[in-house]
């Protein structure tokens, strides 16, 4: 079993690590970055950011996505907004509070300084993407807007209406196109990664599967970076675009990479609810909502009552009731397991009982629908357009989905993984979010990583390794080649008699169950035997359709769904193994009176990282213990 | 850089919405010449005698809309061409998604519309312009002298014989209806494609561009309606 | 509720095609479209045949990733949404829904409904960016933008990329897309410095991939689930005269 590798955090005082790591590692001639191959796997916000950044810088980059543009990676989904520390309102933000913020926010889970370094760093983002064209909310005097986001007391989120996923992104991806025109980048869409090639001990390529032709494909270079995105799609039901997945990352896993703190999965609480067997995704709304919506059930369980006939007397707004300083802002897992809750005790509305009310009419009296419409009216529209409902006269219907998760591939300080020139990007590592991520900040270090870290420290990699010429004829590229082919061909002789989409809503209704927003010992072991089961039938008994040389998407989800089935039970057994509960993983025996999350730092201040032992039901664990020396742990309040 | 100007689809386009609007403007005053004969046969006969006893600034107005007349056609065809190949397999169930589009049954058949058109006019010069009495046509049956003046060319007789044939006053009145939706499209069309149009008037020169085409049209069925029926 | 479908089947590019007739026999008012097509994918994998491929992610409206032509409209019925979020309950109980794929011949057909929209890409590599390379920008509010601007920016900036536009104009014409890109950059200042080789250099791509020629029909705005004024068309003609002149 190998150790986990170290850190490499620099010494010397937080606010000076990143620079004093700049000064010290090595450069890359620019000459010599013409000689360098990088594979960039993902064309997200990370992936978008590091291709465009690394081409700029001279490297030779070759750039891959599932989709059929760069343009179409799930970050542009993000709705709400990005972070930074600009306190351009003047109400007394600092790198160091949103530092600080985001490690409260995060339970105190994550390193400090990764955190620091991305808060430091966040300032950077907003001018490059302002200089990039990405129009920006401004006020009248043409100056760039902020607004509050859950889990801050200050107004530091930089959003682009409801779409800043989506400019942000596209602002990467022209980036990228730029560089594609001009030969730097050059594009593989319709790409998926089945495996990492490892020569001597490093990450030297990867193979892909071509989605048009079914062509297996070898592709070598001198760095592999994964930024390929979280792994939510595990419960079937995400909010994850539906070609979200853990392939990548968890053959990565397999081959070297081990994977930190899968438990760690934020639900996030504004979504709009299941509505039958049939949905295939669920769609989130901004939480930016919560600045204006107040969120309640009736206090009668089973009221049958219609909302705007329910008198004020008769309802709870329960988080205004029991956080009275945060309210309807408190973080997302706060709010998430509070509308679990009440649901649970029978408060829940709609058809199906398992939703709240997310209610304007108190805005829209204060601030006239016309403001509400300006704040929010592409979502209300969105709303609308689901439901069938009219969110400006009757009040929202809400309920919590799988949003992002927090877990990932272990990095070092330089997003390195425990595969040497394995590098890690966005929400496919693990590294700055902790137990739980605020809003705004998933685009922040996507962000972050791909402009503006992975650049030094790739270089710092290339520069002080010793790397051997090697070719795609070498037997690892054979080995993996094969693995992928037999892998294929297995998935496609078995001809059982469920789909692959049964599988994985199976799965899902396993995960949601027993390793959803609330946790016991009982649920997680019931869990691990369930999904353990459920992956041999799946082996056994999956039908896919079709052949390999064809556009094929239920080929590509059953590989996928496959890999979810091994990822599942890791993440059982993650969440079993961690007797506490922090941010987004919460175990019902570890919560104090007033059943708010109990964390033990005593015993959990740590990574858990777990290794690939061969067996996928028996990873070893390395811990990473976390060192806090600017930071002192308290329970995290929003009371 | 003229030819990038006038190569590309941007260029196509102005060609076409500046040659469009050219004849838009030779269509309207050809019309409001032709009320004229409302006046008396003598005041329509005058009135044509004056413009080609203009002489070589005719010529050259005459030149300049045969000019306009080519480029408009040959970038029309090339459009349509384009278009066929821009999308050899049409589909099984088409339609118009409704407002804000402006696709309608004058915006698709513009090429047809347009061809139809130009038979006409090459039939309508032989017909009246190169007809009796006309260039190369001399009949002194088509010649009349007002008040002891010089013979002029009679061309309110041709007229009047023309259209009491039904064929022709129908034949006419029929084209006037394809030249009402050639222009309800066209009008509007042009000005976008010159990039003239400003967001807050895009409506109103929409309307105007219908109602001008309507207008255009519809005054040329006054002469031979009026014709057929005996009615001057 | 009852539904019968008939759906544009190609094995491949070379492949001639044909429709093929499905009923889904028990679809539900509140599911999707694409949810529709979910669920007729399942029967048909169970009855041994190859279900339809088509292109769709993130199933909110924003990926751009999903576009068919639902009878004869791209995207459907319901004005500004894409397909993913076209709602059953627009329809009725025995209704019948001809599904066909974006026909352009620069956007050729992979299998079934999957189309090679990559032109587009190539498009926006021609010129639809501003050249500033990582680390080498300004300060965010060193420029003021009037809101006015920034805010009509934002309206041509909120395409998706889908091809509904090309889908549904009768000469398979690219230019709401081109537009759409040209004018969000002519309007910020960011993108003054290239602003004239930009519109140069996308409506030649534009014209390279084979797209027809716009005639002015608006039918790209009807059918765009983000809503994209022609006025943007307007704006690239008026760019690309300036440009053209000023050359």
């Amino acid at each position: 079993m190998a150790a986990l590798p170290d850190s490499k955090v620099p010494a010397g005082r937080l606010q000076e690590k990143w620079d004093s790591y700049k000064n010290s590692i090595k450069l890359v001639n620019p000459a010599n970055k013409r000689k360098h191959d990088i594979i960039v796997v993902g064309t997200g916000l990370a992936g978008g950011a590091a291709a465009a950044s690394l081409a700029e810088l001279g490297y030779r980059v070759k750039s891959f996505c599932i989709q059929d543009s760069p343009r179409r990676a799930h970050s542009i989904a993000a709705q709400g907004g990005i972070n930074a520390a600009k306190n351009y309102p003047n109400d007394g933000d600092t790198v160091w509070r949103l530092f600080y913020d985001t490690i409260k926010g995060g339970d105190y889970r994550s390193r400090e300084a990764n955190v620091h370094r991305l808060a430091q760093i966040s300032n950077s983002i907003i001018d490059q993407c302002v200089a990039q064209g990405v129009p920006f909310a401004r006020e009248y005097g043409g100056m760039l807007d902020n607004r509050s986001f859950g889990g801050a007391q200050v107004s530091r989120t930089f959003y682009a209406r409801g779409q800043t996923g989506q400019q942000l992104l596209l602002g990467a991806y022209q980036a990228m196109s730029r560089q594609i025109a001009a030969g730097n980048i050059e594009m593989f869409a319709r790409r998926e990664m089945l495996d990492l090639v490892n020569i001597d001990g490093r990450a030297r390529g990867i193979i892909t599967r071509n989605l048009v032709t079914g062509e297996l494909e070898r592709h070598i270079a001198d760095a592999v970076l994964l930024c390929t995105g979280g792994y939510g799609n595990v419960y079937y039901l995400s909010t994850n675009a539906k070609n979200s997945n853990v392939t990548a990352a968890w053959r990565c896993h397999r081959r070297g990479a081990h994977f930190a703190n899968p438990c760690y999965t934020q639900i996030h609480p504004t979504c709009i609810p299941v509505s039958g067997e049939y949905q295939s995704k669920l769609t989130l709304m901004s939480e930016s909502l919560r600045n204006d919506g107040r969120v309640w059930v009736p206090k009668k369980p089973g009221d049958p009552r219609a909302p705007e006939t329910i008198p004020e007397d008769e309802r709870d707004y329960y988080l205004e009731r029991r956080y009275p300083s945060f309210g309807n802002l408190v973080p997302r897992d706060v709010a998430s397991r509070n509308a679990k809750y009440v649901c649970d005790e029978g408060r829940g509305v709609g058809e199906t009982r398992l939703a709240v009310y997310l209610d304007f009419t108190d805005a829209i009296k204060r601030l006239g629908e016309q403001a509400i419409r300006e704040r929010y009216g592409n979502l209300f529209e969105m709303y609308q357009r689901i439901t069938g409902e009219n969110p400006y006269k009757v009040p929202m219907r809400i309920y919590p989905a799988v949003h992002y998760t927090m877990g990932g591939l272990w990095v070092d300080y330089g997003l390195q993984s425990s595969v040497p020139g394995l590098f890690v990007l966005g929400e496919a590592n693990f590294s700055d979010h902790g137990a739980n991520r605020l809003g705004a900040s998933a685009l922040m270090q996507g962000l972050a990583d791909g402009y503006f870290v992975i650049p030094y420290t790739l270089g710092d990699y290339i520069a002080s390794s010793r790397l051997e010429a090697a070719s795609t004829k070498h037997d690892a590229f054979d080995e993996a080649e094969n693995a992928a082919r037999t892998r294929i061909e297995r998935l496609l002789s078995i001809q059982g008699g469920k789909t692959v989409t049964e599988f994985h809503r199976e799965l899902g209704h396993i995960m949601w169950d027993h390793v959803g927003m609330s946790r016991t010992r009982e649920g997680l072991t019931t869990a691990i035997g369930k999904i353990s089961t459920l992956r041999d039938e799946f082996w056994q008994n999956v039908r896919v359709p079709g052949d390999n040389a064809m556009h094929n998407k239920n080929l590509e989800f059953a590989g996928r769904v496959a890999d979810f089935l091994e990822l599942g039970e890791v993440m059982a057994l993650d969440a079993l193994t961690r007797e506490e509960s922090a941010g987004g993983h919460f175990r019902e025996e570890f919560q104090s009176a007033e059943g708010e999350a109990k964390r033990n730092d005593a015993e959990f201040s740590h990574v858990a990282a777990w290794e690939y032992s061969g067996d996928p039901s028996k990873p070893v664990l390395h811990r990473e213990e976390l060192d806090f020396e600017n930071v002192k742990l308290t329970t995290r309040s929003y009371k | 850089m003229l030819k990038k100007l006038f190569g590309s689809p941007v260029g196509k386009k102005l060609v076409t919405g500046i040659t469009g609007l050219g004849l838009v403007g030779f269509v309207l005053l050809h019309m409001v010449g032709n009320l004229a004969l409302f006046s008396g046969d003598q005041a329509y006969n005058e009135y044509s005698e004056f413009l080609t006893g203009m002489g070589p600034l005719f010529y050259l107005v005459e030149a300049g809309l045969l000019a306009f007349f080519v480029f408009h056609i040959v970038t029309g065809i090339k459009i349509a061409i384009g278009k066929r190949r821009a999308r050899p397999v049409g589909y099984d169930r088409y339609q118009s998604a409704g407002a804000p589009s402006r696709q309608t049954a004058a915006s698709r058949s513009m090429i047809v519309t347009g061809m139809i058109l130009l038979v006409f006019t090459v039939f309508h010069l032989i017909s009246f312009k190169f007809g009796p009495g006309g260039p190369g046509n001399d009949d002194v049956a088509y010649l009349v002298a007002y008040d002891g003046g010089e013979p002029i060319r009679n061309m309110a007789l041709l007229v009047r014989e023309r259209f009491a044939s039904p064929l022709y006053a129908f034949g006419y009145t029929a084209v006037m209806l394809l030249l009402i939706l050639h222009l309800r499209h066209g009008v509007w069309s042009a000005l976008q494609s010159l990039g003239a149009m400003k967001p807050s008037i895009s409506g109103l020169v929409y309307t105007v561009g219908g109602l001008l085409g309507a207008g255009t049209g519809i005054g040329f069925l006054f002469v031979p309606m009026a014709l057929y029926f005996n009615l001057i | 509720m009852q539904i019968k479908l008939k759906v544009w089947r190609q094995k491949g590019p070379r492949d001639t095609g044909r429709f093929e007739e499905y009923v889904v026999p028990d679809a539900n008012p509140h599911m999707s479209f694409l949810e529709l097509l979910d669920v007729l994918n399942e029967q048909l994998i169970m009855e041994g045949k190859d279900p339809v491929e088509f292109d769709h992610d993130c199933r909110e409206g924003i990926c751009g990733s999903c576009g068919v032509v639902v009878d004869g409209v791209a995207h459907g019925p319901q004005q500004r949404t894409a397909c993913c979020q076209l709602h059953m309950r627009h329809y009725k109980d025995g209704d019948s829904i001809v599904v066909e794929p974006w026909r352009a011949s620069a956007f050729p057909i992979i299998r079934d409904l999957v189309v090679d929209r990559s032109a587009f890409d190539r498009i926006i590599g021609a010129g639809g960016y501003v050249s500033v390379s990582t680390g080498a920008a300004p300060d965010a509010n060193a420029i003021p933008i009037p809101k006015v601007v920034v805010d009509e920016a934002f309206d041509y900036a909120a395409c998706i990329g889908c091809g509904a536009c090309v889908a549904a104009c009768p000469n398979a014409s690219a230019s709401l897309f081109t537009a759409a890109k040209i004018s969000h950059l002519a309007l910020l200042p960011q993108g003054q410095a290239e602003r004239a080789q930009r519109v140069v250099n996308m409506v030649d791509q534009m014209e390279a991939e084979g797209f027809g020629d716009c005639s002015n029909h608006a039918e790209c705005e009807a059918v765009c689930p983000k809503g994209i004024s022609i006025k943007g068309i307007a704006t690239m003609r008026r760019e690309y005269i300036k440009a053209t002149l000023s050359q």
